[in-house]
């Protein structure tokens, strides 16, 4: 079920009524139990089965992990559960990529093996909840949680329907503490939950769907060269698509949270503000960057150790992150690139790290530019299809095809451009602050207005129920 | 406003946990219940909401009024979800409408049921190649009943990756792969569209009138031609009529007209491949559209299904540009002579030809009903039936 639908508005209304309505705690949990697998089976009803099968798993997996005595057998039953989770992804996600790469490798050297295409339909969000599931046993294995004796919290903190697909990565440990007292109806919670969900499909049907995502697609479907204009602006477009697409998304999520009573954290801190690459990974999907640094980066030897090895985890870790994002060499590469920039960043640092220009306020301009060039960049491999239209792209936009076309029309070239130059100034005006700051700092007929004026643009914009492009990560 | 930060962090009661680390007991389920708040802006939430409620009414009552004034009616939007409920309408015996927006304007489903004596299900989609719904119809084991297909010469050969042949294949991929969701949200929907005029996906929405925007454009720009505006009027069947207002001369109908003209005129072979090439495989991809077609009707009859094709009404200046671009003895006889299946052309009958499409490619709502009572004599004698 997606949240830019109908459907939603109507399972939404009535979750939320029936929710409020019963006193029981128990009852309520019970309720958002069977209203998230409703949500999730709403797309394939078997998925669920998937989804309560690997929960099921890992609950009693953490349960095993908490009664193991010995630090072996505790680590045995990690990579039990560990093993479980991410052979499940690999099949249902990498299944093709790896025979279509194991065809390639007996391909050169000489051996023709024609490996039968698996029909494999991806369980939608399926990265995403085996994630959720996985930072139980993680957390109960390092001794920061214990296990939960409820199936039915557990469960509830795995399938919550408002993160279920499309995150924000929620762990367990921060959500099962939320399943020990029932919240109370706030009316300011309750309506600023509303507003958030406003914002989110306002992010992701307007300016997303609406305002860039048709240039994006032309320019990266079109099969000829295209002069520089036109392929950066073609990147930029997909550059804010993608970020009104997810943040909205997270944005909507915990806007429908908060109107149950639940808090989750930000996924989203203004990232197109961000000075420098580690910065950006601080603000763009913290949910997984933090993941990805607390059971990968930590456990590697993070920066306690050599700067070569450091380095190296680095690019390992930004390695796995592309491939978490699809079963792709693209997303690989994408991955490689932000390891790269991570690792060229910390040289830089060392180098110029006690140098007072280095925090004035045009240096920090540049520096901030120039990430988000080079990010845009990364995009180009996260977008294009193959690595024929990533060189396209990149050659277009590095002047080479200087007598390329030029497809875009003035309004898209206009939508683009105001798009992405309002985004960017919200993102460096609000970069040290959060939203609720600025809602409180704003006159309340400009709150007003803005809420009126979202919730009219998305009504007006009517949407095609598109989906979020996270959904099939 | 707040005087300091801190008090302005205590109205905002910003939570402890977002700026230290909390302590390996609060992390703990089952320890004492984590102080885990988002920051609530503490504004008057009730006053703020009750305005914006009423302002957002106001503003989309008066869209809806405008909407009205300036034409246009409450009817269904055809997408993808509409043309799945009538796709799983169609039982083995059943008798199809396949096509584009001709075969969807001119046949009047009640004509139909009388004279051939089934109800047809109408799968004809605007501006859609035949192709791909012909074949997965072909591909239906179930299915052995009667195909009524449209030709348009332009459409019926449109290359893979095309929008005629876009729009086609997403129609036939949602019907296979439709969620309950989206099920649900067609039928929340659709009561919704039968009483709202403004609700029109392709028409009305903020991306269609920013592409109004008289803005210029740099002299190589590639913009996709425009769309006819709205003139047609949807049920759940999804029989198209023609409104009134199109099918009388006036603004509406010249527009319209001129969109045609446009979107019929070939457009000029892509920059980035020589002619000669691109020429050479649009022609290879019309010898491979001629076969795949051939061996979908091959297939159908083979489990005894039947089809006939139909080239419906066309005038004016269209005509002349269709005659000119795509005369009869290309793409019409040559489908007729591949496939050995049964063609009606209007223009071989009088009784068919003698009518005039108001916006030179479709019947008025009121000539669709003539039309197809006249037609159905031919399409029994092309059916054995």
């Amino acid at each position: 079920m997606l949240f830019n639908s109908l459907t939603f508005v109507v399972f939404f209304a009535v979750v939320v009524t029936a929710y409020w309505s019963v006193r029981s705690w128990n009852a309520r949990k019970n309720l958002l139990v069977v209203a998230s697998y409703i949500f999730y089976g709403a797309w394939n009803p078997p998925f669920a089965a998937l989804l309560f099968s690997t929960t099921a798993m890992d609950f009693w997996l953490g349960r095993q992990i908490a009664k193991a005595e010995g630090r072996r057998s505790r680590r045995a039953w990690l990579v039990g559960s560990v093993c479980m989770n991410l052979s499940m992804l690999g099949f249902f996600k990498y299944g093709n990529f790896l025979l279509q790469n194991f065809q390639w490798l007996l391909a050169r050297i000489g051996i023709i093996y024609q490996p039968p295409h698996l029909d494999i339909l991806l369980p939608v969000g399926i990265s995403f909840y085996t994630f959720h599931s996985l930072s139980y046993t993680l957390d109960i294995y390092r001794g920061v949680l214990k296990p939960t004796k409820s199936l039915r919290d557990f469960i509830l903190a795995v399938s919550f329907f408002p993160q279920l697909v499309a995150g924000p990565i929620v762990r367990a440990g921060d959500f099962l503490p939320q399943l020990v007292r029932p919240p109370g109806l706030r009316a300011g919670q309750f309506l600023w939950g509303l507003l958030l969900m406003t914002l989110g499909l306002f992010e992701k049907i307007v300016l997303a769907d609406t305002m860039l995502s048709g240039s994006a697609d032309r320019i990266f479907g079109y099969a000829g060269p295209l002069v520089a204009l036109d392929s950066w602006l073609g990147v930029m477009a997909f550059a804010g698509q993608i970020f009104f697409d997810f943040a909205g998304y997270s944005t909507c999520a915990i806007g429908a949270a908060l109107c149950l009573g639940f808090h989750l954290k930000d996924n989203f801190r203004f990232p197109y503000a961000a000075i420098g690459f580690s910065d950006f990974w601080r603000r763009w999907h913290i949910s997984l960057s933090t993941f990805l640094r607390d059971y990968l980066y930590i456990p590697l030897g993070g920066n306690q150790v050599r700067p070569v090895r450091a380095a190296t985890n680095l690019v390992i870790v930004m390695f796995l992150g592309g491939l978490w994002h699809g079963a792709a060499w693209t997303f690989v590469v994408w991955g490689l690139l932000h390891g790269s920039y991570l690792v060229i960043e910390r040289v830089v640092r060392a180098l110029f790290e006690n140098k007072e220009w280095t925090n004035n306020l045009a240096t920090r301009l540049f520096a901030g530019f120039a990430t988000y060039a080079a990010v845009c960049i990364a995009w180009v491999f996260f977008r294009a299809s193959d690595f024929t239209i990533a060189a396209r792209m990149l050659h277009g936009m590095f002047g080479g095809h200087a007598h390329g076309d030029a497809i875009l029309s003035t309004r898209e070239m206009l939508q683009i451009a105001l798009v992405t130059a309002g985004m960017i100034l919200v993102h460096w005006t609000l970069r040290d602050s959060n939203i609720e700051t600025a809602v409180m700092r704003l006159p309340r007929w400009i709150v007003t207005t803005a809420w009126a004026l979202m919730a009219y643009a998305i009504i007006f914009t009517q949407g095609s129920s598109n989906a979020f492009i996270y959904f099939q990560f | 406003m707040p005087l300091s930060t801190s008090n302005f962090k205590r109205r905002l009661r910003l939570p402890r946990l977002f700026f230290r680390k909390p302590s390996q007991l609060e992390r703990v389920h089952g320890g004492p219940p984590l102080e885990y708040e988002r920051p609530i802006p503490e504004v008057p939430w009730r006053g703020i909401t009750v305005v914006v409620v009423l302002i957002v009414i106001a503003a989309t009552c008066a869209w809806e009024v405008y909407c009205r004034s300036i034409g246009y009616g409450p009817t269904l939007n055809d997408n993808e979800d509409l043309w799945t409920m009538a796709r799983r309408r169609v039982k083995p015996e059943s008798v199809v409408i396949i096509g584009d927006s001709r075969a969807w304007y001119d046949l009047d489903l009640d004509e139909l049921e009388k004279g051939l004596g089934k109800r047809p299900v109408q799968l004809a989609m605007g501006g859609s190649c035949a192709y791909p719904v012909l074949a997965e119809l072909a591909n239906d084991e179930d299915f052995h009943g009667t195909i009524i297909c449209g030709i348009v010469p332009r459409l019926f050969v449109a290359p893979p990756g095309t929008p005629p042949m876009q729009n086609a294949e997403k129609a036939v991929r949602r019907c296979h792969m439709q969620t309950p969701a989206q099920r649900a949200s067609q039928f929340l929907a659709m009561p919704l569209e039968e009483h709202v005029a403004f609700l029109k996906q392709q028409e009305l929405n903020l991306e269609e009138l920013l592409k109004r925007l008289p803005i210029p454009n740099r002299p190589y720009a590639q913009v996709p031609p425009r769309l006819p505006p709205y003139f047609r009027t949807l049920d759940r069947e999804r029989r198209a009529r023609m409104i009134e207002e199109c099918a009388r001369p006036g603004k509406l109908q010249s527009t319209v007209q001129q969109i045609w003209l446009t979107l019929f005129t070939p457009p000029p072979p892509p920059t980035y491949i020589p002619r000669e090439e691109f020429v050479k495989k649009i022609g290879q991809a019309i010898e491979q559209r001629f076969h795949d077609v051939a061996a979908a009707v091959q297939k159908l009859r083979a489990r005894g299904g039947k089809v006939v094709f139909v080239r419906f009404p066309h005038s004016g200046e269209l005509k002349k540009l269709e005659d000119r671009e795509t005369p009869r003895a290309g793409i019409w006889d040559r489908v007729i002579k591949d496939t050995g299946a049964p063609g009606i052309y209007y223009e071989d009958y009088p009784e068919l030809s003698g009518f005039n499409c108001p916006e030179w490619s479709h019947l008025s709502a009121g000539d669709s009903v003539e039309f197809s009572k006249r037609l159905v004599p031919h399409l029994r004698k092309a059916l054995q039936m």
